[in-house]
């Protein structure tokens, strides 16, 4: 909806921008046309009046008009006759003149013959030595300005007179124009929230009316589309999820039995050393059973957002060491110390955080290490903080580690729920998995990495 | 002589799982506990309360007629609640603590787990019972707030029976530098860890026969401390 202001000020930007270029245009054209038909100067009415005057001599009581004016009279169709400035009498005359022009005037008829027509012929009047030489061009060849007095303040204000029509018709333009759009954007403002809403996911009912309509029926069969996927998608992802919720907790019963005698027979002073070692697997294999039940729940819910985040502003230093101390104080085996790298001079690095899911990370990124060394291995922990304000925590061993194809696939490998074809591919294991989807909640980052122990090493990447 | 006492004390089991109760029961004997008795019902939980008078009760969440919380709120006697059960979500591990359980074990479980977590909270329950806690060169009597070393009684101040007291509650497991510091000076207990090793350093002085070479209260080095109590 943002853009809908941009579009109408593009469009009556655009508007008054070919207002004036056909405005301009018009000048032009009106220009060009004055210039095609205003008369040349030399073949002007009032200056062949002006030289025939001029031209007229008197030679031994005869008047002469020269050869090459007369020319000009002929050329022009016009006719002449001088009145004599004494008599007011018509005292020489071209022999085409009209046979009704009269042969002698008044002082009022001089008037009318210089602003107006005589019998309808076009007059212009010129000085000669003894009167005045009126011209006579054919009717119909030039219009005359009878009139050409002009109110002084008109005149003077037309600037600002023409200025004032042309903002009126600029309003009047504007006002046609905002008049017809507005009816017309008035349907389309609700198709564009409809379709910001579509994008959001959100439900859209538009009123189906108008030019517009058809548009709008079709967004709404649209919308109901996505809901009912929508919620389809929902109602399976809340099944899988409960599901799985569902047999991981079926199977907590029997696997209790199973770690609780073989826990006991482990403890037992009559069995032999093979017999021993057998009870320590079964442990071993039930524990790595149990962290995969919890996982795969955890993964579930954290996948389809059914984990709910209890985020507060913690002390990741603290996190950690207690998801150590947990780890060791639970540990049976003594093949996997856990030696703790956190600098004495960092005793606090808060960040906001779910406390519960981030020592889940840990507790995973521990028992990978484990998983993946089977002869045993040294685990190192620790928290720091760089200059971009995030807080780095670093779990590694100096253990079997990994190649440098098998990390980089690790860092960009899919996991068992996105990877359901290829199954050759490299893939997490549900503990790396549930790392990341712990860190990503949180906008963090996991780097997977050689660890200067010689072992494998991760790094959480958390904001503050 | 340290914990033994707790071997006494009558524990009731409640599970629907037959088999369940009888591995619990095994891994409880085996531990030395005399006195189990078991109900696979609430019903027959509540009747049995009456007879055998629990010391500690350990509780199923899901029960064919009704549930464990239930139970617990019907419960006559303060005797202490645990929980053992296959629910592992967060908020069933709140509304238990919520309801004033002492501790919530999810299935599945290890014995060494379930046997720590039981003492802990025995441990904390009746502590007035046994106030004498045997190290190895001295004894703490927490309700009088002072050891025992060398036929010397040296008394403890607050702050120092506070830690110790912390550190019992989880004798022979590490406790962190954040635990103890949170046991010792409240819900906020940032920059106490120089003020925690002070303290450590004078506790040492009292309960250890060489406090340069501590065997009863020994340093995890980044992470906490680890009391070792004698018998354990």
């Amino acid at each position: 909806m943002k853009n809908v202001p941009r579009l109408l000020r593009r469009f009556i930007g655009i508007l008054m921008l070919s207002s004036v270029l056909l405005l301009l245009i018009n000048f032009g054209a009106f220009a060009l046309i004055i210039i095609k038909h205003s008369p040349n100067i030399s073949v002007s009415p009032y200056n062949i009046a002006e030289e025939t005057g001029k031209a007229l001599r008197t030679f031994e009581s005869e008047y002469i008009l020269p050869e090459e004016i007369s020319h000009k009279l002929e050329a022009n169709n016009a006719w002449a006759f001088l009145i004599d400035k004494d008599t007011l009498q018509v005292v020489w005359e071209t022999e085409n003149v009209p046979d009704n022009t009269p042969d002698a005037y008044t002082l009022s008829d001089i008037p009318d013959l210089t602003i107006g027509y005589l019998d309808g012929y076009p007059t212009y009047m010129g000085k000669a030595e003894n009167g005045i030489v009126v011209l006579g061009f054919p009717k119909d060849s030039f219009w005359k300005h009878t009139r050409p007095s002009w109110d002084y303040h008109f005149i003077a204000n037309l600037p600002y007179t023409i200025l004032k029509i042309l903002i009126i018709n600029t309003a009047i333009i504007l006002m046609i124009y905002i008049i017809a759009n507005v009816k017309f954007l008035k349907p389309v403002k609700p198709i564009i929230n409809g379709i910001q809403d579509l994008s959001a996911g959100k439900p859209v009912h538009i009123h189906e009316k108008g030019l517009l309509s058809e548009i709008s029926a079709n967004i709404n069969r649209t919308s109901e589309i996505l809901q009912k996927q929508q919620i389809q998608l929902k109602r399976k992802e809340k099944a899988r999820a409960n599901w799985i919720a569902g047999v991981s907790h079926d199977i907590r019963t029997p696997l209790s039995m199973i770690m609780g005698y073989a826990g006991q027979l482990d403890n037992s002073k009559n069995l032999s050393e093979t017999e021993h070692k057998k009870a320590a697997v079964i442990i071993r294999q039930s524990n790595r059973i149990k962290n995969l039940i919890n996982d795969l729940n955890l993964a579930s819910k954290l996948e389809y957002d059914m984990q709910p985040l209890v985020r507060t502003q913690e002390n990741a230093i603290s996190i950690v060491r207690q998801a150590v101390v947990d780890f060791m104080n639970m540990s049976v085996d003594t093949n996997y110390p856990i030696e703790w790298k956190t600098s004495s001079n960092l005793s606090a690095c808060y960040i906001n955080i779910d406390k519960n899911l981030l020592k889940r990370a840990i507790a995973n990124l521990i028992q990978n290490s484990i998983n993946h060394n089977e002869n045993g291995c040294i685990i190192y922990a620790s928290v720091d903080d760089d200059e971009n304000g995030n807080c780095i925590i670093c779990i590694e061993d100096n253990g079997v580690g990994a190649s440098d194809e098998l990390i980089a696939q690790l860092n960009n490998a899919p996991h068992y729920m996105v990877c359901d074809t290829n199954t050759t591919e490299q893939r997490h294991g549900l503990g790396l998995l549930i790392v990341k989807q712990i860190i990503n909640v949180h906008n963090g980052k996991v780097l997977i990495d050689h660890s200067k122990y010689g072992g494998f090493k991760v790094i959480l990447i958390i904001p503050k | 002589m340290s914990d033994d006492y707790l071997l006494n004390k009558r524990i009731l089991l409640v599970d629907d799982e037959q088999e369940l109760l009888n591995m619990v029961v095994s891994i409880l004997r085996e531990a030395g506990f005399c006195q189990i008795a078991t109900a696979k019902t609430v019903n027959e939980a509540l009747d049995l309360t009456d007879k055998f008078q629990p010391e500690l009760a350990i509780l199923d969440v899901m029960l064919p007629d009704g549930n464990g919380f239930s139970l617990m709120e019907k419960r006559k006697g303060g005797y202490p609640i645990l929980f053992l059960t296959a629910r592992g979500e967060d908020e069933d591990k709140f509304k238990g603590f919520g309801l004033g359980a002492d501790d919530y074990v999810v299935k599945p479980f290890l014995p060494k787990e379930l046997l720590f977590r039981i003492m802990a909270i025995l441990r904390r329950s009746y502590k007035g019972e046994n106030p004498l806690v045997t190290l190895h060169g001295s004894q703490i009597d927490f309700s009088r707030a002072e050891v025992i070393k060398d036929g010397e009684n040296i008394p403890l101040t607050a702050k120092e029976h506070d830690l110790l007291t912390a550190l019992y509650r989880n004798a022979g497991r590490i406790v962190t530098i954040d635990a103890l510091c949170e046991a010792a000076w409240g819900d906020n207990p940032f920059g106490y860890e120089n003020s925690l090793m002070a303290h450590i350093r004078r506790i040492r002085e009292k309960i250890e026969q060489n406090p340069s070479q501590p065997v009863s209260l020994v340093t995890v080095r980044g992470l906490g401390y680890k009391l070792i109590v004698e018998g354990r």
